[in-house]
C-alpha cells in the first residue's frame, strides 16, 4: 500500500491535526479531552512520522516543527561543562555553561559532591586538592538534584578539570590524573584532571 | 452628542460594524524570548514576553505547572496629556490581572513545571480598547516566543451608542459612557475566554452587542494567523530553509 506525501503544512497553534483516534500527538501538538482532536500548539510546519514496526501503538505521530529553539537544559545522563564557583569542604559549587555541545540561554547550578569526584577512595577526597574557583570542568548530571542545584559527577576518566589557570595567570598543563603544572613557573598544583581523547 | 450620524457614519468616518485598521509586527524587541506590536487604528502596544525561564522568587514555584505574571503599564507620552506614573495605579493593576489570568488560561502550563512566564505589555497610543490590543499583542508574543498554546486568544471591544451596537470603540466613544463590551476567545475552539461589561444593558441587546464583539475577534484572529504564517515564511526564507 502506497503513503501519499503530503507536503508540510504550516499551522498555527488551535488548528486541527487530526483525530486522537487516528493520530498520536508529539511535540507540539496537544489532544483535546473533551472531542478527541489533535490540535497544534506551536507556530511551525506540521510533520507525521510513520509509527516503529515493533511499538504496541500503531498510530503516526504529528509533531509541529517551530523555528525558534529554546536554549539546552541538563538532562540527567547528559555531560556538561561548568566553571566551579565555590569549593568548600563536602561539596563544589559550579555554573554549568554548556549541555553537550550547546551553550545553555540563562545559567543553571551545579553540585559535584565529595563522593562524586572520583570513582575509588570516595571518603578520603579533599576538594581542595581536585577543584579551585574558576576551573572549568567536564561533568555528568546524575539527577535533577535539589531546588538549588543539579548534582553532577566526575567519577570518570574523561571527566574533571579540563582547563585551570594558575596563580600565576597563566592556563596550567595536565601532567597526570592529579596533577597539573604552571608553564610560566613550573609550579604544580592538584586538581583531579580530566584525560579528554584516546 | 451625536456618535452615529443619521447616514450611518461614526466620528472617524467608519461604519457601526466596522472594525479600525490592524497591523501587527513580531520580533520587534531582540532581547525578549518573544515581542510583538499590535495597532488598532491609533492604539497602539508593544508585548514582549520572557520565558520558560527559572523561576525568580522559590516561594511562588509551582512543582505542577509554569507560573504566568503579566504587567501592564502605559508610557507617559502615550495619552493626550503626558500621565505621571503608567503602572501601580488601580485601572493598570485590574488590566493586568485580566491580561494574566486570559492568557494563563491558554498557555498550556503543565508542559513547563517550576518555570516562569513573564509578559510585560505597554501601550505607547492610547485611543480606546488598549485592554483588547494587549490581549493580540500577547498572543502573538506568545507565539514569536513558541510558548505552547491551546489556541490563539484574541479580543475586541464593542458598545452601544445612539441606539446602534458599534464594533472597536475608540477612545471618544468610550468615554461617552455607553456600554463598553470587551470579549476574548479561543477563535478556533469558540470559547469566550474573557467578558467584561461597563455600565448596563438590556439582555437582548447584550447578546447582539457580544455577537459583534465575537465577530470582530474572530476578523482579529484571521489577521494574527497571516502574521504568524508570513513570519513563519520569513523566517524559513532567511535561514535557507
Amino acid at each position: 500500500m502506497a503513503v501519499e506525501e503530503k507536503p508540510e503544512e504550516l499551522v498555527t497553534p488551535g488548528e486541527v491535526l487530526g483525530r486522537a483516534a487516528e493520530l498520536r500527538a508529539g511535540k507540539g501538538a496537544y489532544v483535546a479531552a473533551h472531542n478527541g482532536l489533535v490540535y497544534a500548539s506551536l507556530t511551525g510546519r506540521a510533520r507525521t512520522v510513520p509509527p516503529s514496526p515493533d511499538s504496541p501503538d500503531q498510530r503516526p505521530m504529528v509533531e509541529v516543527i517551530g523555528l525558534k529553539a529554546h536554549g539546552a537544559v541538563p538532562e540527567p545522563g547528559s555531560i556538561v561543562i561548568a566553571r566551579v564557583t565555590k569549593v568548600m569542604a563536602r561539596l563544589a559549587s559550579v555554573d554549568i555553561m554548556c549541555v553537550g555541545p550547546k551553550s545553555v540561554r540563562e545559567k543553571f547550578t551545579g553540585t559535584i559532591r565529595q563522593q562524586d569526584v572520583r570513582a575509588t577512595e570516595i571518603d578520603k577526597v579533599d576538594m581542595h586538592s581536585s577543584f579551585r574557583p574558576g576551573d572549568t570542568v567536564r561533568a555528568l548530571v546524575l539527577s535533577l538534584g535539589d531546588a538549588r542545584a543539579y548534582y553532577l559527577s566526575t567519577a570518570k576518566n574523561d571527566l574533571g578539570v579540563v582547563s585551570a589557570e594558575s596563580a600565576a595567570g597563566a592556563t596550567m598543563i595536565p601532567i597526570s590524573w592529579t596533577e597539573m603544572q604552571c608553564p610560566l613557573t613550573g609550579q604544580i598544583e592538584q586538581r583531579k584532571v580530566a584525560k579528554i581523547g584516546s | 452628542m451625536e456618535y452615529v450620524s443619521p447616514e450611518g457614519l461614526r466620528i472617524d468616518g467608519r461604519r457601526p460594524m466596522e472594525m479600525r485598521k490592524l497591523h501587527a509586527e513580531m520580533g520587534v524587541v531582540a532581547k525578549a524570548d518573544g515581542s510583538a506590536v499590535f495597532v488598532m487604528g491609533n492604539t497602539k502596544v508593544i508585548a514582549a514576553v520572557y520565558g520558560p525561564r527559572e523561576v525568580q522568587n522559590r516561594s511562588q514555584q509551582m512543582s505542577d505547572q509554569a507560573l504566568v505574571r503579566c504587567e501592564y503599564s502605559m508610557a507617559n507620552f502615550s495619552t493626550g496629556d503626558r500621565m505621571r506614573k503608567g503602572k501601580g495605579d488601580r485601572r493598570s493593576t485590574e488590566i493586568s490581572l485580566v491580561v494574566r489570568q486570559t492568557m494563563e488560561a491558554c498557555i498550556l502550563t503543565h508542559l513547563m513545571p517550576r518555570s516562569q512566564i513573564d509578559i510585560y505589555v505597554q501601550v505607547l497610543q492610547a485611543d480606546g480598547g488598549t485592554r483588547c490590543a494587549c490581549i493580540n499583542a500577547a498572543t502573538l508574543a506568545l507565539a514569536d516566543a513558541a510558548i505552547p498554546m491551546r489556541d490563539l486568544v484574541t479580543s475586541c471591544s464593542a458598545g452601544y451608542l445612539n441606539s446602534t451596537p458599534l464594533l472597536d470603540l475608540n477612545y471618544v466613544e468610550d468615554s461617552a459612557g455607553g456600554p463598553d463590551v470587551t470579549v476574548g476567545i479561543l477563535p478556533k475552539m469558540d470559547k469566550v475566554t474573557l467578558l467584561q461589561m461597563d455600565s448596563k444593558l438590556p439582555i437582548d441587546t447584550f447578546d447582539n452587542v457580544m455577537q459583534l464583539a465575537i465577530e470582530g475577534c474572530k476578523a482579529v484572529a484571521t489577521y494574527i494567523r497571516e502574521v504568524l504564517l508570513e513570519n513563519t515564511k520569513q523566517l524559513e526564507y532567511h535561514r535557507g530553509v
